[in-house]
């Protein structure tokens, strides 16, 4: 037998390397995030705090009710009162402040912030002058667009920005408490509620529990690819892997739905889904649905001015 | 004995062109245990997906509690009174518990079966309750599928199962991935359940359990036809039937019922007795 030298040895290597993460070592960190802030959210939803001890139901009508009702406020010291409202319901909810404020404040800029970005320009809306930016004198134009003399931000550019901004502040806040309150299959559940129909919860519900299923299946074909992985290959190669994996991920995910269903006519499933209904409503999510619509009232008649603050 | 599963020369191909299984004939009476085995890629998971009445003979009869079995007359949407009485008789224990896994607690999955079977909500509540009890699984209720561990996923299997009461259990590869607490307990409960007077079909290619949890033993061969059926002690005692099936190695030995296999020097042969 032809004797290969592998080199035994002690490796005069250095085991310390620094450099960039390579796209498998970012997708296995992106799944290990999705994992523990899927686990992090649940254990909100396990603490014993105002809004987990509400029925589902209850909860979900009340923060659609107040969600809606916010959508119409234009009144920007009313919007910070039901912004600060929300704050105190998630405090009262055993959710810390410093972490609830981040998660919601985390995605106002990147969806609205950039939508409302052109509201406070002269560029587009006239208004009065708060900070001049540039003066470009008589006769500016870009192309064949004229431009103002002065390029500024307006008042009221900033004001319709602020009430915008604080507007989807307390809706993204009141859905983010609603998530990080409820269990998520007892929130797929408590849809019901809102006529969605059965089929479409329980479909909502599979495919929440199959992500994990699937997710397990990736990382682990990531971790065998890092553990066989020596040196790094070229981009296209790499991206080559990957356009076969998403693949082959499909293929498994086809072939689990097939046995998933299977599964489900073995113990009698024929078309017509049955679930049992395990929601019980007291007292106090009676009050709680009924102080929720009233404010969503107050707040709808304040808003057509109909109440007047 | 009353013949529970008759199928008469069945055979069926995937896509018309992949043989799973050619030319099966057997019958299945009531309370025996069954092992249906064979090397991976043999049929036995397709001949219970057609006794679990999943798929449908390409050719050839199958007939269950004397009905035949056909996609015309089971797999209507419409409401079936022998398709609720055949689901509420027969429970397969799938080979992924992960497929059979599909609600959100681990008390929602036990009682998906019997609500699609019309039990009344009360009576699936008590139902659910006492299987748990029974499993010893109560502390897992509330518990989601995907935080479970294996052998916990395998008895929440077998809870979604039994919580029907079925007459007849078909699991596919029940031990596979089981830490040996965990096929001892499995071993256990099958032999309870067939002193019961349950049917219980096993597909298995696990040798070690064989002859603990069936009397019958059917060998599928790669040729995906039944090489033989017969009694289970004869069949693993058949060193050249189980090598013929490619269940075993040239270098697995059977001492009696005990089948192990070893590496050692071709100095013997490969059939040989050891001094014990």
């Amino acid at each position: 037998m032809k004797e290969v030298d592998i080199g035994i040895g002690p490796c005069k290597c250095s085991a310390v390397h620094r450099g960039k993460k390579s796209f498998i070592g970012k997708t296995i960190d992106g799944i290990i995030f999705f994992m523990q802030d899927a686990f992090v959210t649940e254990s909100f939803s396990r603490r014993r705090g105002l809004l987990q001890s509400l029925d589902p139901r209850a909860k979900l009508i009340s923060i659609l009710a107040l969600i809606v009702a916010t959508s119409t406020v234009g009144n920007l010291r009313i919007l910070v009162f039901a912004y600060l409202f929300f704050l105190l319901v998630a405090f009262l909810s055993k959710i810390e402040i410093g972490f609830f404020i981040k998660r919601v404040w985390l995605f106002i800029p990147i969806f609205s912030g950039f939508l409302v970005l052109p509201l406070v320009f002269n560029v587009f809306f006239p208004g009065d002058p708060l900070i001049q930016l540039i003066h470009l004198g008589p006769g500016a134009h870009l192309g064949p667009i004229p431009l103002p003399e002065s390029i500024y931000i307006t008042k009221q550019g900033v004001n319709a920005a602020t009430i915008f901004m604080m507007r989807v502040a307390t809706c993204v806040s009141a859905i983010v408490l609603l998530f990080l309150t409820t269990p998520q299959q007892m929130l797929f559940k408590s849809l019901r509620s809102v006529g969605i129909p059965k089929l479409y919860v329980l479909t909502l519900s599979m495919a929440y529990r199959y992500i994990f299923v699937l997710t397990e299946l990736v990382s682990e074909m990531y971790v065998a690819k890092k553990a066989r992985t020596i040196k790094a290959r070229g981009m296209f190669d790499e991206q080559k892997w990957v356009g076969g994996r998403i693949g082959y991920t499909l293929i498994r995910s086809l072939d689990m739905s097939e046995k998933v269903h299977m599964a489900m006519m073995s113990r009698g499933y024929n078309g017509e889904v049955r679930i049992i209904q395990e929601f019980k409503m007291r007292n106090r999510d009676y009050v709680a649905g009924a102080i929720a619509i009233s404010m969503s009232v107050v707040l709808v008649l304040i808003s057509q001015n109909i109440i007047r603050v | 004995m009353e013949a529970i599963f008759d199928l008469r020369n069945v055979s069926y191909s995937y896509v018309g062109k992949i043989d799973a299984l050619k030319d099966i004939t057997l019958e299945i009476d009531r309370g025996e245990l069954v092992s249906i085995i064979g090397s991976n890629g043999s049929g036995k998971s397709t001949l219970l997906a057609i006794l679990n009445g999943l798929i449908y003979t390409t050719s050839g009869e199958f007939y269950a509690f004397g009905n035949q079995i056909t996609e015309d007359a089971f797999d209507a949407i419409k409401d079936n009174e022998f398709r609720t009485f055949f689901r509420t008789k027969v429970g397969f224990v799938f080979q992924n518990s992960d497929v059979q896994l599909f609600s959100p607690t681990v008390f929602e999955e036990i009682a998906f079966g019997p609500l699609q079977l019309n039990v009344t909500p009360e009576e699936v509540k008590t139902r659910v309750e006492d299987v748990l009890d029974m499993m010893d699984i109560t502390k897992l209720r509330d518990r989601s599928p995907h935080t479970l561990s294996g052998g916990e996923k395998k008895k929440v299997c077998i809870a979604t199962v039994l919580v029907n009461n079925p007459d007849v259990l078909l699991l596919d590869e029940p031990s596979a991935g089981l830490d040996p607490r965990t096929q001892l307990w499995l071993v256990e409960l099958l032999q309870e359940l067939g002193q019961g007077g349950k049917t219980v079909i096993t597909a298995t290619h696990d040798l070690e359990i064989i002859d603990q949890i069936s009397k019958r033993a059917i060998v599928m061969g790669e040729d995906h036809a039944i090489k033989e059926d017969g009694d289970a002690d004869k069949v693993l005692n058949d060193y050249e039937l189980l090598l013929g099936a490619n269940l075993i190695h040239e270098h697995t030995h059977v001492h009696g019922k005990v089948v192990h296999e070893h590496l050692h020097e071709h100095v013997e042969g490969h059939i040989h007795k050891h001094e014990t």
